[in-house]
């Protein structure tokens, strides 16, 4: 079982504390137009951007991933937790993607995706640029092993 | 090949009706714009010339054509597009024509892949005959048949369609009686809760509670008879004329009474199978079947779900149809849990507690004090019973091919999955579940349905059994996929059907009609066949 790259919290704490800013922005700019107090709006952004880090926190704490020799398979969740099996067969592309914050801290992800309808896309975030060009890579020749079933 | 030139006409008028209802809005909004102007006729007679000389131009340019291996399209005035959709991908050809189609003889053709958002590739429009030729020659194309276009014909002679199903007129009122559209009086609120504000003063709201219950009660009734007359009629209108009949492999429906739909089903595209049933049904017997592709996109199959439901049929009849479809056998549910039924008292009981604040909280608004206690009482003594049934119909079973699973008292689903169908398995714990230590698994499919949410669940099943059947799933999944591949590696015979369900298959030579318990005999007869049997041990079928 993998854990993911530590600095993903920073990410997801970013995150976090870009959510709570705009929370915390729209509530002042309300609170100046009605010309109400403005300490609920910024308590609010605050407890957004609480609540964010703790999660990230947990978050953190509780992805777990492995690839297989047929299947990847993920933990991951905090409030509810979810655990994914994807066969190999049935993946029909992969990314690796790197958003704006990842990097920043200089981290990637790779996307795997399969023509369900509710795991269609499954993200394993927290990975070193290498690695996630190395996973892209090795899934994708597990993939091709894996052989030409139709995936749908 | 090109569309059918009555297309032409059809097309233009189409257009310029709704550019004139939007013109005619406009002007009756008063921008000042007058109808029987000079101005506005031209505009009228300049908007007609354009929509018939795009769609002319629309003509010109839009072909298809059959080729070997793929379906190609080419289109468009302003910007062109050429699309090939190889024949293997294709999940369903539907044929659909409304009242004004028919009586010029026009079909519009989609065809749908499993990728995308929209309909792959629609043709607007040909004539009758040549959407049914498409059909057929797509099918046959699909199957690599020979495509001598001199042969056609007979070749489809020779193998007429077994009728599987054909709505009887007793059946159809009976799913018009027995469908009611929970959406109907949820839209009804949404769309009269803005015209509250002008109907409460007619409401007298210094009336005594009891007047005001018997309003809101006479109110509530209305709606719901209003919602079952609605949904009666599009039941009605939708099934008219269903018919569901199976070649050797693919299925096809025909429905509709004003606007004729038809279209075909692979066998090899078929997902999943639903068998929906309520209370009112299951006490009279009644179910109703739906048959799910990856081809729809959400919300695109006119809001009624799965092209290929069977409306209403003797349950018994449901199963027998389903069995033909996919031979399965009788599911034995495991349930969850018991403790779970605590769960859902609970549940019920916090709902209770929800509604019975509302209604105080309301009480006190208006001043009146006389709140309907006794009618929550009642309810508070039923809520153990709810819980009860709830977990009653909640199951699941691991059949030889398929996965089956059952949710729901009101509207109960059993959902077949065939394990070679499996996506992908998801084992979820929400923060309360955690609590009674239960967990939710769930068989993702490709399924269209799937995309509301109703994938085959098992619900509350207790972490350590949900631990194995995810794990069983993904070997199931595993093993299903090595045998099905060893077939079409190993047995040439099949190749003419290559992806068809081989009991179907089996029972289809063997005994037309019977189907049944070929499930067993399917792995023996497949035994000489496999070359690479190495890797794995038969375990699948246990």
């Amino acid at each position: 079982m993998n854990s993911l790259h530590p600095r993903i919290r920073i990410v997801w704490m970013l995150r976090a504390i870009v959510i709570g800013a705009v929370v915390g922005a729209v509530g002042v700019g309300i609170a100046t137009a009605v010309e109400g107090s403005t300490t609920v709006a910024v308590g609010g952004a605050v407890l957004v951007i609480i609540l964010g880090v703790i999660h990230a926190i947990l978050r953190y704490r509780n992805w777990r991933y492995v690839v297989g020799e047929d299947a990847i398979y993920l933990e991951r969740g905090v409030l509810t937790e979810v655990r994914t099996e994807v066969p190999l067969v049935r993946i029909q592309h992969v990314d690796s993607r790197r958003s704006a914050f990842e990097r920043l801290v200089g981290l990637a992800s790779t996307v795997v995706y399969t023509a369900g309808s509710r795991g269609a896309d499954v993200t394993i975030p927290g990975l070193t640029p290498v690695e996630a060009d190395g996973l892209r890579k090795r899934l994708k020749q597990l993939v091709i092993d894996a052989d030409g079933e139709d995936a749908v | 090949m090109k569309l059918a030139p009555a297309a032409i006409p059809y097309r233009a008028f189409q257009k310029a009706t709704s550019l004139g209802i939007t013109l005619v809005f406009v002007a009756s909004i008063g921008a000042g714009i007058r109808i029987g102007s000079p101005a506005f006729l031209l505009l009228v007679a300049g908007i007609l010339v354009a929509a018939v000389g795009y769609e002319i131009a629309y003509y010109k340019r839009f072909s298809y054509e059959l080729t070997d291996d793929t379906f190609d399209i080419r289109s468009g005035v302003f910007s062109r597009r050429e699309r090939e959709i190889p024949y293997g991908r294709i999940q369903n050809v539907d044929i659909s024509r409304n009242v004004l189609q028919r009586l010029v003889g026009l079909s519009a053709v989609n065809i749908e892949t499993a990728g995308g958002g929209s309909t792959e590739a629609v043709i607007q429009y040909v004539t009758e005959f040549e959407g049914k030729r498409l059909q057929l020659d797509i099918r046959r194309y699909k199957r690599g048949e020979s495509t001598d276009p001199d042969s056609t014909d007979h070749s489809e002679r020779r193998e007429p369609d077994e009728v599987l199903f054909e709505i009887a007129p007793s059946e159809l009122a009976l799913s018009g009686i027995l469908s009611f559209d929970p959406r109907v009086p949820g839209l009804i609120i949404a769309v009269f809760s803005g015209s509250i504000p002008f109907v409460s003063p007619i409401i007298p709201v210094d009336a005594p509670p009891l007047v005001l219950m018997v309003i809101f009660a006479i109110l509530l009734a209305g709606g719901m008879v209003l919602a079952w007359i609605v949904g009666a009629i599009s039941a009605v209108v939708n099934y008219w004329g269903f018919r569901l009949t199976r070649s050797e492999d693919e299925l096809r429906y025909e429905r509709g009474l004003l606007q004729r739909y038809s279209g075909t089903i692979p066998f090899d595209k078929i997902q999943a199978m639903t068998i929906k049933d309520n209370p009112l049904k299951r006490r009279a017997g009644y179910a109703t079947l739906a048959v799910e592709t990856a081809g729809y996109a959400p919300g695109q199959a006119s809001g009624r779900g799965s092209e290929a439901a069977v409306p209403i049929a003797s349950r018994q009849r449901v199963e027998q149809l389903a069995n033909e479809i996919a031979p399965y056998e009788q599911p034995m549910f495991r349930q969850p849990p018991k403790r779970i039924r605590r769960r859902y008292l609970a549940r019920y009981l916090i709902a209770l507690g929800a509604i019975a604040a509302v209604v105080y909280g309301l009480a006190f608004w208006f001043g009146t004090a006389a709140v309907p206690w006794y009618l929550l009482v009642v309810a508070a003594l039923l809520t153990p019973i709810a819980a009860h049934y709830k977990w009653i119909h909640r199951g699941y079973s691991l059949g030889e091919n398929h996965l089956i699973t059952r949710n729901g008292f009101w509207s109960r689903e059993t959902k077949l999955v065939a394990y070679y169908r499996i996506q992908t398995v998801l084992d979820t714990r929400t923060i309360f579940q955690r609590r009674w230590s239960v967990a939710t698994v769930i068989a993702d499919t490709a399924g269209s349905l799937s995309l509301l949410g109703t994938d085959a669940a098992a619900v509350d099943i207790d972490q350590r059994d949900a631990e194995q059947l995810r794990e069983e799933l993904t070997e199931r999944l595993r093993d299903a996929l090595a045998d099905r591949r060893r077939q079409r590696a190993g047995g040439f015979e099949w190749l003419g059907a290559d992806d068809t369900d081989p009991a179907a298959e089996l029972a289809d030579e063997q005994s037309p009609v019977e189907s049944e318990g070929n499930a067993g005999r399917e792995s023996d007869t497949q035994k000489p066949d496999e070359q690479t049997n190495t890797d794995r041990d038969d375990d699948s079928t246990n």
